[in-house]
C-alpha cells in the first residue's frame, strides 16, 4: 500500500503537506463514500470544495461540502480497483485530502 | 547538545536488582500515525527495566484495552505472546479505522518481587493519535490509578516538558513521587550515577507534576503509591504498590 499511497501523494498538490489544521477522513459505506472533515481546534467548516481525483489524478467529481462538514457521493467502480483521492479545500483557505486505497475501499473502512 | 550514550551493561549487573525500577510498558511502532503511515499500530507489551532493557515475566494481563472516542473495548484475546527484553511479554497488531486519539491501557496481575517484599501492579497505558486527529488526547480513563496527562501525550519534542496529574481511586495525590525512565531501546545507555536511571520528581499539591526531557524516545512515568490492602505470600499478608504508568514519546528535534 506505501507505493501506492506514495504515487497518489505525489499527484496531489505540493502544499498539502502544510494545511494540518484542517482533517479529511472517508470510508466507504455500501457503495457510498463518506467524507469527513474537521478543524484540528474541533470545529467543523461549513463550507468549502471538494475534488475527487482518481489513481492518474483525472478529476472524477468536483461537489460542495455539506454544512456539516461532510460530503457523500456513489463510488465509481473502476476507479475503486485503483483508489481515489479525495482533496477538500475550505473557504478559510485550508486544505487536506485522504487517500483511499484499494485496501480501504475492499474492508469499508470505517464502516 | 544530546547526551553521549555508551554501552554498560555491565553497570546494570553490578547493581543488582534492588536498583531497578520496574515499568509496565506499552510501546507502540509509532505514537503518531498517519494515513501514509497505513492503517493499524503494533505495540510492544512487557514489564520491565528500560533503561537497562531488562526484561521480567509478563503474565496474561487482568485486562488489556483500547478506549476511543469514549467507547473502550477489550483487546485480551487479540494479544500475541512473544519475547521481549528476554522474557515473555505480548505484541498487538490493532487497526485504526477512525482518527482520533486510542489509548491502550493495561492491568497486570500482581507481581511478586521479593526484593522489595511487596506485590507490584503497574496500570500502564500510552496514547496514540490516528491521522493527524489529536482529539481525546486528555482522556480520563477511570483507572484505579492513573496519570491524567496535561501535556499532549504524543508530539512532544525532546526538551519539551511533560505534565500530568497524578490520580488514584479517582482524587489527586498531593506530592505524589513520580519515577522517570528512559527506554533505552536499542541502545546502551549509560548513566554516570544510578541515582540517574531513575529519576524521581514529586507532584504539587494537586498533585500536578512536571518533568523536562533530555533526549528524545520513549520515557516512562510512574506514580507510586501503596493500596490500602494487602495480598497473601506463603501464608503471610504482603503489601501491594500500585503504579500509575504512562509513556510517551518525545520526538527529535533535527535542525
Amino acid at each position: 500500500m506505501r507505493s501506492f499511497l506514495a504515487t497518489l501523494t505525489v499527484l496531489v498538490w505540493a502544499t498539502t503537506a502544510l494545511a494540518h489544521q484542517l482533517n479529511v477522513f472517508a470510508f466507504v459505506e455500501d457503495g457510498i463514500v463518506v467524507v469527513e472533515t474537521k478543524f484540528s481546534t474541533g470545529k467543523v467548516p461549513v463550507s468549502g470544495n471538494v475534488r475527487v481525483l482518481d489513481a492518474d489524478a483525472a478529476v472524477l467529481h468536483t461537489l460542495p461540502l455539506e454544512s456539516d462538514g461532510t460530503v457523500r457521493f456513489p463510488l465509481d467502480p473502476d476507479a475503486a480497483a485503483k483508489g481515489i483521492t479525495i482533496e477538500v479545500i475550505t473557504s478559510e483557505g485550508h486544505e487536506d485530502y485522504w487517500i483511499l486505497t484499494p485496501e480501504d475501499i475492499a474492508r469499508g473502512s470505517g464502516s | 547538545m544530546k547526551p553521549i550514550f555508551s554501552v554498560t551493561l555491565a553497570l546494570a549487573a553490578l547493581m543488582g536488582s534492588t536498583a531497578l525500577a520496574h515499568y509496565g510498558m506499552i510501546i507502540p511502532n509509532d505514537p503518531m500515525i498517519s494515513q501514509e503511515d497505513g492503517r493499524s499500530v503494533q505495540l510492544e507489551v512487557s514489564f520491565s527495566h528500560p533503561f537497562e532493557r531488562g526484561g521480567m515475566i509478563l503474565d496474561e494481563p487482568v485486562s488489556f484495552n483500547v478506549t476511543h472516542n469514549g467507547e473502550t473495548t477489550s483487546l485480551l484475546g487479540d494479544l500475541v505472546g512473544t519475547e521481549i527484553m528476554g522474557q515473555a511479554g505480548y505484541t498487538l497488531d490493532y487497526p485504526l479505522n477512525r482518527p482520533g486519539s486510542y489509548v491502550f491501557s493495561m492491568e497486570p496481575k500482581p507481581y511478586w518481587e521479593p526484593a522489595e517484599d511487596s506485590y507490584i501492579v503497574h496500570y500502564t497505558k500510552t496514547y496514540v493519535s490516528a491521522f493527524d486527529d489529536d482529539e481525546g488526547w486528555d482522556t480520563e480513563l477511570g483507572l484505579r490509578t492513573e496519570i491524567v496527562p496535561l501535556s499532549k501525550p504524543f508530539g512532544l519534542w525532546e526538551g519539551n516538558v511533560f505534565q500530568g496529574i497524578v490520580k488514584l481511586e479517582g482524587e489527586p495525590v498531593p506530592y505524589a513521587e513520580v519515577e522517570v525512565e528512559h527506554y533505552s531501546e536499542d541502545r546502551g545507555a549509560a548513566a554516570p550515577s544510578e541515582l540517574m536511571i531513575t529519576q524521581t520528581v514529586k507532584a504539587d499539591e494537586n498533585g500536578v507534576f512536571t518533568y523536562a526531557t533530555p533526549t528524545d524516545g520513549w520515557w516512562g512515568f510512574a506514580a507510586l503509591n501503596t493500596a490500602p490492602e494487602t495480598l497473601d505470600y506463603e501464608g503471610t499478608q504482603k503489601a501491594v504498590e500500585l503504579g500509575a504508568v504512562i509513556w510517551v514519546r518525545f520526538e527529535e528535534w533535527d535542525d
